[in-house]
């Protein structure tokens, strides 16, 4: 028997070694966080990473250790470190074949609400004019199987689209017959202020496995007083459509989205506690979006980034402590970060993405065949900014739309990669581009970062959950099941 | 711990020149087509005539003695340490040396067969340690083994050494259990670099047998410690490529992790990289150390109380764990473990070796607890005891 | 953390950094002063002896303890966007071999199909 001793293993590492592409950004005072093109990170001091740089780790220190096994440096010992970063990198941009997974029919511009967030939406009984016809829902379902992805979810929206619930039924119905050929996995979402919801109609959802999407902005006080309607009751109608939504269709067929007013600020404990009262398990902490009628009522300027921060973190700590106290409970929005720094997988959400996820991500076919590159861009165009209109199913081909100016200026323009501050930030990987935003807030596209109120979140938020992944076990442990695996 | 073989043992009128395989029957109205390849049990004395007809006849003495051969009726007399043996098992005959070895048991949880003893590896604690001899004649004897293996076993773990190194051979005993095993999963322990050439793999997922798992051991995040742990260049980098080939084929992997002193710091780190890299492997066992083979030569560096590692292995398994990774826990005691790691804790080792020991007299959890190897009596945790609440 | 080099300047409401330019690229200033628009303005000049100058720009508001920590921070700026010229152009290679390979049908090394 003859072993060979452990520095017998170590010869070739004495030739030095390279590095491997990474960027890095400021973590605190103290620290910086290095990221490689996978998006995985490692924290470390200023001296350690200038060490780094300069080629003066010696390979028996623990940083060279650190940074081999992440993929920062490669030796002459092994080179398996470029297959794996090769294959990393290309599992998290796989899904770019597979684009445009989700389509959104904007079944009526009508609703009996007055939310003055909201962006669009008619109180009016006129039909004809804000309802989407059977002709552009079958031009707009052409369009739909065109796009190669194996997942399709098809979501409708507003106004209110229960108002035109015929139009719903027929949309569900064509894209089912259609899809007999194409084998692709379907999924409905309504996404409804359930207010005019029927028994009739949650039968038929049940029959047809249609999810539910409602906006539950806190407890009653808050949510009324966000969301007027005749009679002041959309809260009570909302929680009751909640219940039968369960009772009927499904205990985990509906999900609630709030929105964030200058009034939700101080509420956020509130508002958590009542998604926890009505029996959810998740809440989506969302900032408020600068398009529509939020502009115009001024309830956009109304805060600024930081005083949205602490609501933020106020909310993410008191959700942190109901989980150590024993309820299961996550913060969507930390979910997606937390899967994008911590796996290649990739969640569905549209809005952090590079190349950004408008068209390619999300598309919207409007009431009237309109087709627009995002939710917000139709807002935008609600408001006279027709800047993300890519044409419509009544006049283009779906090659003309997804090859428009329209469509891809703002893409190539807004690629983070090329992007001033997001191509050197270490936090691109788990980041998107924004050109909606962008363009809304700063007048183009890219925008101007240093000023940008969603590089200023983003970056606060990924911070901050760099710090908590890091504190104790018990946290992590937390955080990790908010990933969707 | 059971013996499973030896030799200058008791033969009477046995003819044959060559080493043979038979499967033991204790029904002695077995149809006569079938007898003249089984071997026909016999534990203790027997006041009743023995049937005709079968091609070997093993006595095996208990309590009461052991039955007397018959003149001219080929016989082998086992002493009272293969009282264990029974319908359905599997033995070998070797008559030049007198001697008999076990190669599969019914009621064995699980049943290992040691395809060679070559490797292209040679790990500080390798349990079966390597001989560069030309060991064909295995083959053979498996091949001729198999059809006569349980159709409902549930599994069979291939061995070695290094098994791929059979090349098609290795292959040819695969598809040998596809077509008379159909039913029984196989489990192959590999060092996975013959699976960085993507046609062998290639060739390999062809077999398109319904339920295979390699398990392959990966000891280190970083390439020169794993190099060192099996004390050879360039292991590492093919391994990983093995690992790659196989997934793309959609073939099913396990990584297999030995923990002793020169493995336990890096551990967590270990698992991060897993988590990392190779996220879509279907299982990863965290195994303790066997004192057997080089083991036993390399003791003074790989002997660590697992009590001083038991951070470490929680770290380990917390980390895959909550990447929803499937992760066992194999042959550590629960008293030296984190009590959060107690669930992914197996009862892994094989039973012909499985023991426990004084300190675990009382213990209230001992029937979940995997126990030890036999060969532990060498050397175990200074801080075994029975846990009593 | 960097002192002020003795060429500094300071303004009313400006200030005048100096940078060696056989030190400092013009590219890596600039990369670095455009994080800290959004807390004053810039403006370059090359000076007779071949430095360049960054001209700070602060608004009245901005107190003294601030603009010093302004200065002392762009300057850290300036070394790690040096920092990050040097593993630029040592990794470009790698860098687009890793995107090729991510957007290809083909193996990265050894032509393996996948």
């Amino acid at each position: 028997m003859r072993f060979r001793p452990r520095e017998d293993f170590e010869h070739s590492l004495e030739s030095g070694y390279r590095l491997l592409p990474f960027n890095f950004t400021a973590l605190n005072k103290h620290e910086y966080v290095a990221t490689n093109q996978a998006g995985q990170y490692v924290i470390v001091d200023r001296a350690t990473l200038e060490d780094l740089v300069r080629h003066k780790l010696h390979y028996r220190s623990d940083a060279y250790s650190s940074f081999k096994s992440a993929h920062f440096l490669i030796d002459a010992d092994s080179d398996v470190a470029l297959d794996l970063l090769a294959l990393k990198v290309r599992t998290k941009n796989e899904r770019y074949a597979n684009f445009t997974g989700l389509h959104i029919f904007v079944a009526s511009l009508r609703c009996e609400h007055a939310c003055p967030y909201c962006q669009v939406s008619r109180q009016s009984d006129d039909r004809v004019a804000f309802d989407m016809s059977r002709e552009t829902a079958d031009r707009a379902l052409g369009m739909v199987f065109r796009s190669p992805s194996p997942a399709i979810k098809i979501e409708f929206q507003g106004g209110e689209p229960l108002l035109n619930f015929a139009l719903i039924q027929y949309v569900v119905e064509r894209a089912a017959a259609l899809n007999v050929s194409q084998n692709r996995a379907l999924q409905f979402v309504i996404a409804t202020n359930l207010a005019v919801i029927t028994d009739d109609m949650l039968d038929y959802c049940k029959a047809k496995d249609i999810y539910i999407s409602t906006s539950l902005d806190g407890p009653a006080d808050l949510h009324n007083r966000n969301r007027p309607r005749p009679g002041g009751d959309s809260y009570e109608r909302t929680i009751a459509g909640i219940n039968k939504v369960r009772n009927i269709l499904g205990r985990d067929k509906v999900s609630a989205l709030m929105t964030t007013t200058q009034g939700s600020l101080t509420r956020v404990k509130d508002i958590i506690d009542e998604y926890v009262r009505s029996g959810f398990d998740r809440i989506f902490l969302r900032a408020l979006s600068p398009y529509g009628f939020a502009i115009k009522t001024k309830s956009y300027q109304a805060y600024d980034v930081q005083r949205w921060l602490e609501f933020y973190f106020e909310g993410l700590e008191y959700i942190l402590q109901l989980n150590r106290d024993g309820l299961p409970f996550a913060e969507s929005y930390a979910g997606i970060l937390l899967s994008k720094m911590l796996t290649p997988l990739e969640s569905g959400f549209v809005d952090l993405r590079s190349p950004a996820g408008i068209g390619i991500g999300a598309i919207v076919y409007n009431y009237d065949g309109d087709v627009y590159a995002s939710d917000e861009g139709r807002m935008l165009a609600e408001m006279g900014d027709r800047t993300f209109r890519l044409g419509s199913v009544h006049a283009n081909t779906w090659e003309e739309l997804m090859t428009s100016d329209a469509l891809l200026d703002p893409l190539e323009t807004s690629f983070a990669d090329s992007a001033p501050m997001c191509s050197d930030c270490a936090f691109q990987p788990f980041c998107g581009s924004d050109p909606v935003f962008h363009h809304a807030t700063q007048g183009d596209f890219v925008g101007h970062k240093p000023t940008s109120a969603f590089c200023r979140r983003n970056m606060a938020i990924i911070r901050h959950l760099m710090e908590l992944l890091r504190s104790d076990d018990a946290t992590r442990r937390i955080l990790m099941n908010w990933i969707a695996f | 711990m059971l013996t499973l073989g030896g030799e200058s043992l008791r033969f009477e009128s046995i003819l044959d020149d060559c080493a043979f395989v038979t499967r033991l029957s204790d029904n002695k109205r077995l149809p006569m087509p079938l007898r003249s390849s089984a071997g026909f049990l016999v534990k203790g004395r027997s006041s009743r005539a023995l049937p005709e007809g079968f091609r070997v006849y093993i006595f095996v003495e208990d309590e009461s003695g052991a039955e007397e051969p018959t003149e001219g009726i080929p016989t082998v007399l086992l002493p009272k340490d293969y009282s264990y043996l029974g319908d359905g098992d599997i033995i070998r005959i070797a008559p030049h040396r007198r001697g008999v070895r076990v190669l599969y048991r019914r009621n064995a949880r699980t049943n290992g067969i040691l395809l060679t003893e070559r490797c292209n590896h040679y790990c500080l604690m390798c349990s079966q340690p390597p001989k560069d001899v030309n060991d064909s004649w295995i083959v053979n004897q498996v091949l001729e083994m198999i059809p006569l293996i349980d159709q409902d076993a549930p599994e069979l773990v291939l061995t070695g050494g290094e098994p791929t190194l059979l090349e098609d051979d290795f292959l040819r005993i695969l598809n040998a259990c596809k077509s008379w095993l159909p039913r029984t999963a196989i489990h192959i322990l590999s060092n996975g670099r013959r699976f960085a050439d993507a046609a062998f793999t290639q060739r390999y997922a062809d077999v398109q047998h319904p339920d295979l798992m390699v398990g392959i051991p990966l000891y280190s995040d970083l390439s020169t410690n794993h190099d060192y742990v099996v004390q050879a260049n360039d292991a590492f980098d093919e391994t990983i490529r093995g690992i790659l080939n196989l997934k793309r084929l959609g073939q099913r992997v396990e990584i297999r992790v030995v923990i002793h002193k020169q493995t336990y710091q890096r551990l967590p780190q270990l698992a991060e990289f897993i988590a990392r890299n190779l996220l879509f492997v279907d299982h990863v066992a965290l195994m303790g150390l066997e004192i057997t083979g080089f083991t036993r030569f390399n003791l003074s560096d790989l002997w660590i109380d697992p009590v001083e590692y038991k951070d470490e292995l929680w770290q380990a398994v917390s980390h895959l764990s909550s990447h929803k990774m499937n992760v066992s826990v194999y042959n550590h005691q629960l008293c030296v473990l984190d009590p959060r790691a107690w669930e992914f804790a197996k009862k892994s080792i094989s039973d012909w070796k499985n023991e426990y020991f004084a300190e675990c007299d009382g213990c209230v959890v001992r029937d979940h607890c995997g126990g030890f190897f036999s060969s532990a009596h060498l050397r175990y945790s200074d801080h075994i005891r029975a846990i009593v609440a | 953390m960097l002192e002020q080099s003795p060429s500094d300047k300071q303004g009313n409401n400006t200030c005048e950094l100096s940078f060696s330019n056989g030190v400092y690229s013009l590219g890596t200033i600039k990369k670095a002063a455009y994080r800290f628009t959004d807390r004053c303005c810039f403006d370059f000049r090359v000076t007779e002896d071949g430095a360049t100058l960054a001209v700070l720009s602060f608004s009245p508001d901005v107190t003294p303890d601030e603009k010093a920590a302004l200065q002392t921070e762009f300057r850290n700026e300036v070394l790690d966007q040096d920092l990050r010229e040097v593993i630029g152009a040592e990794t470009a290679g790698v860098r687009n071999a890793v995107l090729a390979y991510a957007f290809s049908q083909t193996g990265l090394q050894g032509g393996d199909a996948v």
